[in-house]
């Protein structure tokens, strides 16, 4: 009963965290003034906040609720508490909330591995400059033009059409763009969104979408030439339709709005990416230095609290 | 999605009557509705059962949700106006692939493929990429023209 009641009251301090971060996110991104950021650093921001109320439920329940629950909850036999009724509800929605995230990624892989398998049928590696193991050309006429596919062994798929169209030049810098994709994870990342659902997060997520194109151009282009042939590869490419909606685990060459892309290449500034700014990332040391003190000054009166919580909700 | 596609018949355009296509305006406007909110705001004029009977033929044809409210259905829009627009176009593409053998279809088939909107909007743009082009090629034409010169 004791570790029944221990997992319950964790759910549940789980479950509150996650929903109540999840709302305010979900509300207050917009309004945050510093998502003027740009480029990449604009997406591991909107990322951040995406998994934020994930991250941080999970840290509170086993940083708190787990070792207040272990240290300050009487484990004698002759005090039975029971488990409560708001602890009990919350925690099975709680599992039910973790079963159905499981459910849509493990729904998300497999229909993306079958899209995948058939689009992969006759297709061979292709050694190209950039990144000659993970490109591989498909010759089948339903496979996108350019696109991303894969959460552990990402490959760009190249199609036949996209060969046709584009110069060496444009195909080698929308290859680069693919690629910066695969670097920075990006699939894994739309997983982790499946795995934390949310009611209003798919505004957010559909601004990290369109801030990891534009950081993936950035990361592709290094001068003003390989900016337009971007540009050019991008038109090109957004005549083509797509046969079929991607699945969840692929990114597409042709996202987000081409239109500010392309207006967005075509107006690179090759000053402004020779002197990228720069990161220090000793300026985060201190405030990280003064949260921990804090949370080891105050770990006492917090686990405290955090057990008067659980009773409250207990009884 | 895929139910969606059941709206469609031999050509492009959804095959939506009239009624149907006001009776999804007004949920698309309203968010969702039962029968009775549809006929409370007075822009429908017909009968209770004819409005029900539409929205029910709605629902089979994949373009509404429902979910039991009292002793009636709430329905909601599956798909936004949007949504509808992008599945429309890609149904008509599946089934001019779906025609023959897709493999042999050459690829002018495919290219400016899309509405007139949108190629319209790509014409703009490949034409700035050009411009853009221009200006490169004749800005590195003078700058080697000026080192020759020296």
């Amino acid at each position: 009963m004791f570790a029944l009641r221990g997992i319950a009251v964790s759910l549940t301090f789980f479950v509150l965290v996650y929903c109540l971060l999840s709302a305010l996110v979900a509300v207050a991104w917009r309004s945050l003034r510093w998502l003027h950021a740009r480029g990449k650093r604009l997406a591991g921001l909107l990322f951040a906040l995406r998994v934020l109320p994930l991250a941080a439920s999970i840290v509170v329940t086993f940083t708190f609720v787990v070792p207040s629950f272990q240290l300050l909850e009487p484990r004698s036999m002759d005090i039975d508490e029971g488990m409560g009724a708001v602890p009990l509800a919350l925690g099975i929605f709680a599992l039910l909330l973790i079963a159905w995230g499981c459910f849509r990624v493990i729904t998300a892989q497999t229909k993306t591995s079958r899209v995948v398998a058939r689009w992969l049928e006759g297709a061979r590696p292709v050694a190209v400059e950039a990144g000659a193991q993970t490109v591989t050309f498909c010759s089948r006429s339903e496979a996108p033009p350019l696109t991303l596919v894969g959460v552990r062994k990402p490959r760009v798929l190249v199609s036949k059409s996209t060969v046709a169209l584009l110069s060496q030049d444009e195909l080698q810098i929308a290859l680069r763009h693919e690629i910066a994709h695969m670097q920075s994870r990006d699939n894994l990342k739309k997983l982790i969104f499946r795995f934390c659902p949310f009611p209003g997060m798919a505004k957010l997520e559909s601004a990290w979408s369109q801030a990891a194109e534009l950081a993936a151009d950035d990361s592709a282009v290094s001068n003003l030439d390989d900016a337009v042939d971007l540009a050019a590869a991008l038109v090109k490419l957004s005549r083509l339709i797509p046969v079929e909606a991607a699945p969840v685990c692929t990114v597409g060459f042709v996202t987000g709005s081409i239109r500010a892309r392309v207006a967005r290449l075509l107006a690179w500034d090759e000053a402004g990416k020779a002197q990228p700014t720069r990161v220090r990332p000793w300026y985060v040391v201190p405030p990280v230095l003064a949260v921990l003190l804090c949370v080891l000054a105050t770990y006492g009166p917090a686990l405290a609290l955090t057990h008067d919580v659980t009773e409250w909700l207990v009884r | 999605m895929t139910k969606a596609f059941s709206i469609f018949g031999s050509g492009s355009r959804p095959q939506l009557g009239p009624f149907e296509q006001q009776l999804l305006q007004e949920l698309w406007s309203q968010g969702s509705a039962t029968v009775r909110e549809l006929l409370a705001d007075g822009r429908i004029h017909q009968a209770y059962t004819t409005v029900m009977t539409t929205v029910d033929r709605l629902y089979k044809k994949g373009l509404l949700d429902r979910v039991v409210e009292g002793r009636a259905f709430r329905y909601t829009p599956r798909h936004s106006p949007e949504e509808l627009q992008r599945v429309t176009a890609l149904e008509s593409i599946r089934q001019l692939l779906g025609s023959g053998d897709a493999s042999l279809l050459p690829l002018s088939y495919l290219v400016e493929a899309l509405s007139t909107h949108d190629a319209q909007l790509l014409d703009e743009l490949q034409l700035l990429v050009e411009q853009k082009r221009r200006e490169l090629r004749e800005s590195k034409g003078r700058d080697s023209e000026a080192r020759g010169s020296r």
